[in-house]
């Protein structure tokens, strides 16, 4: 069945975002399967984003500058222009802070199915999607039939590469709709500066729930010295004030790739992973073998993090 | 500032999930149901709007097992109202209920409606922007703070990287929270099972609404792909970390 | 003796004087009524009675501190005789002709108690001044962070002592001299006055106006002082003589385990002083600050800012502050406020060591657990202590884990433990959280289950439907969610059919023993694995073929010896496996917490901890020199020791070992 795709491409600080390559790699396969076109939507873009998306078919483009900083209320109204416009198949969008604003709002605005923390999208005459749901823990495949549909798609679910291209991508240029002006963008307030840069690491021991109390923060941080690492953290770390936003891993943090990262207690919410991917080699350390960090890690070891800290630090001084 | 916090239960993730016969669905017997923890966070951020400059909160919850014990806490929390909605399907996704959400509310909710920015069962998108959208109201998701203004609010929205944005939103207004300004509070059982006697919960029968218009045709685990080489103690660790050249 | 003037000056004195003292006395009275309810007027004689004959033998003094208890004892047998002596020296005032000097044998015999007695007082009250005021023993100051009254800061205690100290000596002190002056006076000694008698010979050469003098002079500082002193005594940390054995007799009869139930369900802590029960407002009037609770307690031990010595001394100057007030009706301060802060509420481990120790019959202890369930009722508990709470409340276990999972300890076992839930057994092991679902303590439970399986024992346990006993959970203050679990628990019992019930667990063993009465009476009965293990062996069910050899010291668990008694049980069993048991110093009454009873397991240490109550420990034990083992008969014993052994830098040195692992060696099981 035939179809084009439509990708929403996300920018922040004057660059697209990896995100947007994924989805676009993403998008030109389906559309290559559904023989259609694959369309970035550019919202508040400028002309050296739109450069960079040669592997699209066309670049459409809504407004510019006035519209560099994310406002989830003229985007969603440009986005949704440009649905109207290209009547796309499948709309592929991020599931990330942008994208959640725009996604769910866009499947009632019009009326489409959402499917959401896709990992996979196989096209054809049916569009099947998985989502990876429950924390990481089960992987849910649904049938949305041949209906024009938006799929919100989590970060790393497909290789950037396949969507950069050079060339000149052909640009369209869609009138902003207006809006009423109920949400308005203040300022960016960028995270205090940490002591340390935990994506300039080479080694980075992370920890997650599994560390139990503040105190035990201290074992783990032995480790890390004794290994010439950082420590790192899971989003609840973080969020019980344990560590500063700064040693934050995963989709509301920084992506980390260092050569190994070494996760403590880690369960491998879908979250996480999207910030520690990218490591060379993963050890995952966890008393859950059922634990989903398992099935990303390249080692596991399924023991109590306090013993393996202990036992490791002691290793190593005695090296 | 009158405020809503819609309240859901997802399974407990501590539990280990199994696929049940159909193949499409958890078994339920493996399943445990607690509140989404980003909703106990939306209710935290709430009741603190609401000691900061005055108000009220409703809780909402669809109807189950054990969500008395949990709209009861949240009353002991320091919530004014709680709603329960009678006869709508747990399992009918977000887009259902959205809407049997904004139909208990009589399509209002007050000034402001707070929700958790995600549950682990999201298959349809996400409730904040759903309800939003649904009552035409402006939405911000991952919100980890609200400051109360004159009509409006300001929030700070987390994006990637622990960058934050901060936006200033119209009332009415709907947010999905991430995480209040501070760990949500504890309610003492004790006050709990006082609330229970003395409080009532209102109910309201569910709307019919329209459900996510596509199917589960299969759930399973993850494949592992090669999955982890398991280690075997701290022996082997080293080995690794060795080979690996880092230490 | 006296001439008419001084008569009349000194009844006028004694009539001013208890005016003024008896209005201290009826406001301490009114304020001590202003606490809550409790129950202390069962059998009055007979818990005087039991009092008298417990101060008399000085015994409640006697569980501590064995030198200066040495010394006490010559005050008080000393104080007490003067009462006596007193009265006499009334008489002698007042009778004229009245004197037991040249008596007959009872008069010579007063005379010799009276003697030696002062002397006794005197040696006594030295020796404490030395030890006050020159000594300064660290016993006696507080940690820099615990919160104080600022009379107290201001060194209110020090003067208080060196009041008191001086009021004796001047008392008994002057009644002395002034024997000792009668006797050079009558120019002859007497051998029944010993002392007295020496120190006559150094007035030979006075003149018998100047001795006369010198005798009304004695008579007045010895009496004249006691009656002048009677109005300071409510102020006085002396008041312990009168308050003490009242606060003696009307102590708690109840189990040592068991918590006063909730009165009033809607405050069910104490926000203010008269919230708490009235018997721990007297407490502060009793207390005579010797911080012997101070020294015994884990939490002062490690650095961090509780002492139960300064919260019964902030109470008492705080109640003496606001006297007038607090007796006509005014409402009385925080608890938190005045008496105690609270970073130390949470750091109480409810180890009962200061209950035990106290003297006087005080339970600091007791005032910390009403705080918290005020605290708790405000939903102010810390956060990593909520978070657990709510896990206890939704899955039943501390750890956030499923219920479904807290029988998986027994899956590597080759055998299925029955599950008491579907079939009858004839012992039900009530496993407890820690051995459930702490890997380390799993694998205990396994050995025990080992154990019981080879010596034929037929059991069971409730799996999922096992819920934490809620002992520690009652401690944080949390009455509702003990409740919850109790009730759930009992239930899953009630439906259950067995015998005889265990525990591997001595809080769970403490809960179901002393606090689930209103929930069943059969819980009563439950045993400590202890127990069991030791009937196995003597019986003979358990054969231990192998004498292990080695030498081991053991560690009593709060909740089953102080609390419980079971002293004797583990002991035997270690030593029935051939290993030699050594003591530590501080052992069974005295024992010395690992740091993790009353929810402290389950909060983070106080940053001013300077040294783990576990590390203490251990370093106690390694004190005791080539011993190899450190035994405990606790799961949360086990985890605590085997981490405090790493934190302190021991791992080599100590093995940390459950009693039933000794068993099993012993039992050669694979």
């Amino acid at each position: 069945m035939a179809g084009d795709v439509l990708v929403l491409a996300e920018h922040f600080g004057g660059s697209l975002g990896d995100i947007t390559f994924e989805l676009l790699g993403m998008g030109k396969t389906l559309a290559g399967e559904f023989g259609g076109t694959c369309t970035v939507a550019l919202i508040g873009g400028s002309d050296a984003m739109a450069e960079e998306l040669g592997g699209a078919d066309l670049v459409l483009r809504l407004g510019g500058e006035e519209l560099a900083d994310f406002n989830p209320e003229p985007y969603g109204e440009a986005l949704l222009a440009a649905i109207e416009a290209k009547a796309p198949r499948v709309v592929l969008i991020g599931y990330t802070s942008m994208g959640m604003d725009l996604a769910s709002t866009l499947a009632v605005k019009t009326g489409r199915n959402l499917a959401s923390s896709c990992i996979r999208v196989e096209g054809g005459e049916r569009i099947t999607t998985t989502s990876q749901l429950y924390g990481g823990k089960m992987d849910v495949r649904s049938d949305l039939g041949t209906a024009p549909c938006i799929l919100s798609v989590l970060a790393g679910s497909a290789p950037a590469d396949a969507g950069r291209h050079d060339g000149a991508p052909t640009v369209e240029n869609l009138d902003l709709p207006a809006t009423a002006g109920r949400v308005r963008f203040k300022r960016f307030i960028e995270p205090e500066a940490g002591d340390v840069d935990i994506t300039a690491q080479d080694i980075l021991v992370a920890i997650g729930r599994g560390i139990g109390s503040k105190d035990d923060i201290e074992v783990a941080e032995e480790l890390a010295e004794a290994l010439d690492a950082a420590v790192a953290a899971t989003r609840p770390i973080v969020d019980a004030g344990w560590l500063p936003k700064t040693r934050q891993v995963g989709k509301s943090g920084l992506k980390v790739k260092p050569k190994v990262y070494l996760a403590l207690g880690v369960s491998g919410a879908p979250e996480h992973l999207e910030g520690m991917k990218g490591a060379a080699t993963i050890i995952a350390v966890n008393t859950d073998k059922n634990a989903p960090i398992f099935n990303v890690a390249h080692y596991g070891l399924v023991e109590d993090l306090f013993e393996v800290c202990e036992e490791l630090t002691e290793a190593l001084e005695d090296r | 500032m009158d405020m809503t916090v819609l309240l859901k239960r997802v399974p407990d993730l501590v539990e280990d999930l199994e696929v049940d016969d159909s193949g499409k669905a958890l078994d339920e017997d493996s399943v445990s149901l607690k509140l989404n923890e980003f909703d106990d966070h939306a209710l935290e951020e709430a009741l603190l709007l609401k000691e900061g400059g005055g108000g009220t909160v409703t809780v909402i919850a669809l109807d189950g097992e054990d969500v008395d014990k949990m709209l009861y806490t949240a009353l002991a929390k320091g919530a004014d109202r709680a709603l329960k909605v009678m006869g709508g399907d747990p399992d009918g996704g977000n887009q259902a209920l959205a809407g049997i959400f904004v139909a208990a509310l009589d399509g209002h909710g007050g000034d402001l409606i707070l929700t958790g920015v995600q549950a682990a069962d999201d298959r349809d998108g996400q409730l904040a922007p759903r309800v939003g959208a649904l009552l035409g109201r402006p939405c911000i998701e991952v919100v980890t703070e609200v400051n109360p203004g004159d009509g409006k609010v300001t929030v700070h929205k987390e994006l990637a990287g622990g960058v934050v944005a901060e936006y200033e939103v119209d009332l009415p207004a709907v947010l999905g929270i991430q995480a209040a300004r501070q760990t949500p509070r504890y309610a003492p059982v004790s006050r709990v099972r006082q609330i229970q006697e003395s409080a009532t919960i209102d109910t309201v029968t569910s709307a019919a609404t329209e459900g996510a218009g596509f199917t589960v045709v299969a759930m399973t685990p993850p494949e592992t792909g090669e999955g982890a080489q398991m280690l075997d103690g701290v022996d082997e660790l080293v080995k690794v970390l060795d080979a690996k050249g880092v230490i | 003796m006296l001439s008419s003037a001084e008569r009349v000056a000194f009844i006028l004195l004694v009539l001013v004087c208890s005016a003024l003292a008896f209005k201290g006395f009826a406001r301490m009275v009114k304020i001590v009524r202003r606490g809550r309810a409790a129950q202390r007027s069962d059998n009055l004689i007979c818990r005087f009675a039991e009092a008298f004959i417990d101060i008399a033998l000085q015994r409640p003094i006697f569980k501590a501190r064995p030198v200066a208890s040495f010394f006490h004892a010559l005050i008080f047998f000393g104080f007490s005789f003067y009462v006596l002596v007193n009265v006499n020296d009334l008489l002698e005032a007042f009778v004229d002709g009245w004197s037991t000097i040249g008596g007959g044998p009872i008069a010579s015999l007063f005379n010799l108690a009276s003697d030696l007695l002062s002397m006794a007082v005197l040696v006594g009250m030295v020796f404490f001044l030395i030890r006050r005021f020159v000594v300064k023993p660290k016993v006696l100051t507080f940690n820099p962070s615990v919160k104080l009254h600022p009379a107290v800061a201001a060194g209110g205690l020090r003067k208080d002592s060196l009041i008191v100290g001086i009021f004796i000596l001047m008392h008994v002190g002057s009644r002395w001299l002034g024997t000792a002056l009668h006797l050079a006076e009558n120019g002859h000694s007497d051998p029944w006055l010993p002392t007295a008698s020496a120190a006559s010979h150094l007035f030979a050469g006075l003149s018998p106006a100047a001795l006369d003098t010198g005798v009304h002079v004695c008579w007045w500082l010895a009496m004249g002082l006691i009656v002048l002193f009677l109005p300071y005594f409510p102020r006085s940390k002396h008041l312990h003589l009168m308050v003490a054995p009242v606060n003696l007799a009307l102590d708690r009869r109840s189990p040592r385990g068991l918590m006063d139930a909730v009165s009033d369900v809607a405050s069910p802590g104490a926000k203010t002083l008269t919230d708490l029960p009235w018997p721990q407002l007297l407490d502060s009037y009793a207390c005579i600050m010797c911080n012997r609770c101070q020294e015994a307690c884990p939490a002062h031990t490690s650095g961090t800012p509780l002492s139960p010595a300064a919260l019964e001394i902030n109470k008492r100057y705080t109640l003496t502050d606001h006297a007038a007030e607090l007796a006509s009706g005014a409402s009385a301060p925080n608890l938190l406020d005045a008496a105690t802060s609270v970073d130390a509420v949470w750091s109480c481990t409810t180890c009962y060591a200061c209950v035990r120790v106290c003297p006087v019959g005080n339970e600091p202890m007791m005032d910390l657990l009403n705080i918290r369930r005020d605290l708790m009722m405000d939903g102010a508990a810390p956060d990593e202590l909520a978070e657990v709470l709510r896990s206890l409340d939704e899955k039943g276990n501390s750890f956030g884990d499923s219920p479904r999972k807290r029988a998986r300890w027994s899956k590597p076992l080759d055998f299925k433990i029955k599950n008491a839930n579907k079939e009858p057994c004839e012992f039900l092991w009530y496993v407890g959280d820690f051995a459930s679902y702490n890997p380390d303590c799993q694998e205990v439970s396994r050995t025990v289950a080992r154990i019981l399986t080879a010596a034929g024992i037929d059991f069971g346990i409730l799996y999922e439907k096992e819920r934490s006993a809620g002992n520690d959970v009652r401690r944080t203050g949390e009455e509702g969610l003990f409740e919850s679990l109790a009730e759930q628990n009992a239930a899953a019992l009630e439906a259950c059919e067995f015998e005889r019930i265990f525990t591997t667990d001595p809080h769970t063993f403490n809960a179901l023993k002393n606090e689930y009465g209103p929930y069943g009476e059969r819980y009563q009965s439950i045993e400590h694995y202890s127990t069991l293990l030791l009937e196995l062996l003597e019986n003979g069910s358990l054969k231990v073929g192998k004498r292990l050899g080695g030498r081991a010291t053991y560690h009593d668990p709060c909740y089953l010896g102080r609390y419980n008694g079971g002293f004797d049980a583990p002991r035997r069993v270690i030593e029935a496996c051939g290993v030699e048991l050594l003591e530590m110093p501080r052992n069974r009454e005295n024992s010395f917490c690992c740091g993790a009873g009353g929810g402290r397991i389950w909060m983070k240490d106080h940053d001013d901890m300077t040294e783990r109550p576990s590390e203490n420990r251990i370093r106690e034990a390694l004190e005791l020199g080539a011993i190899d083992s450190f035994v405990v008969a606790c799961p949360k014993d086990l985890t605590m020791y085997r981490d405090a052994v790493k934190t302190s830098g021991n791992e080599g040195k100590i093995v940390v070992k459950d009693i039933a692992d000794f068993v099993a060696e012993a039992m050669e099981l694979g």
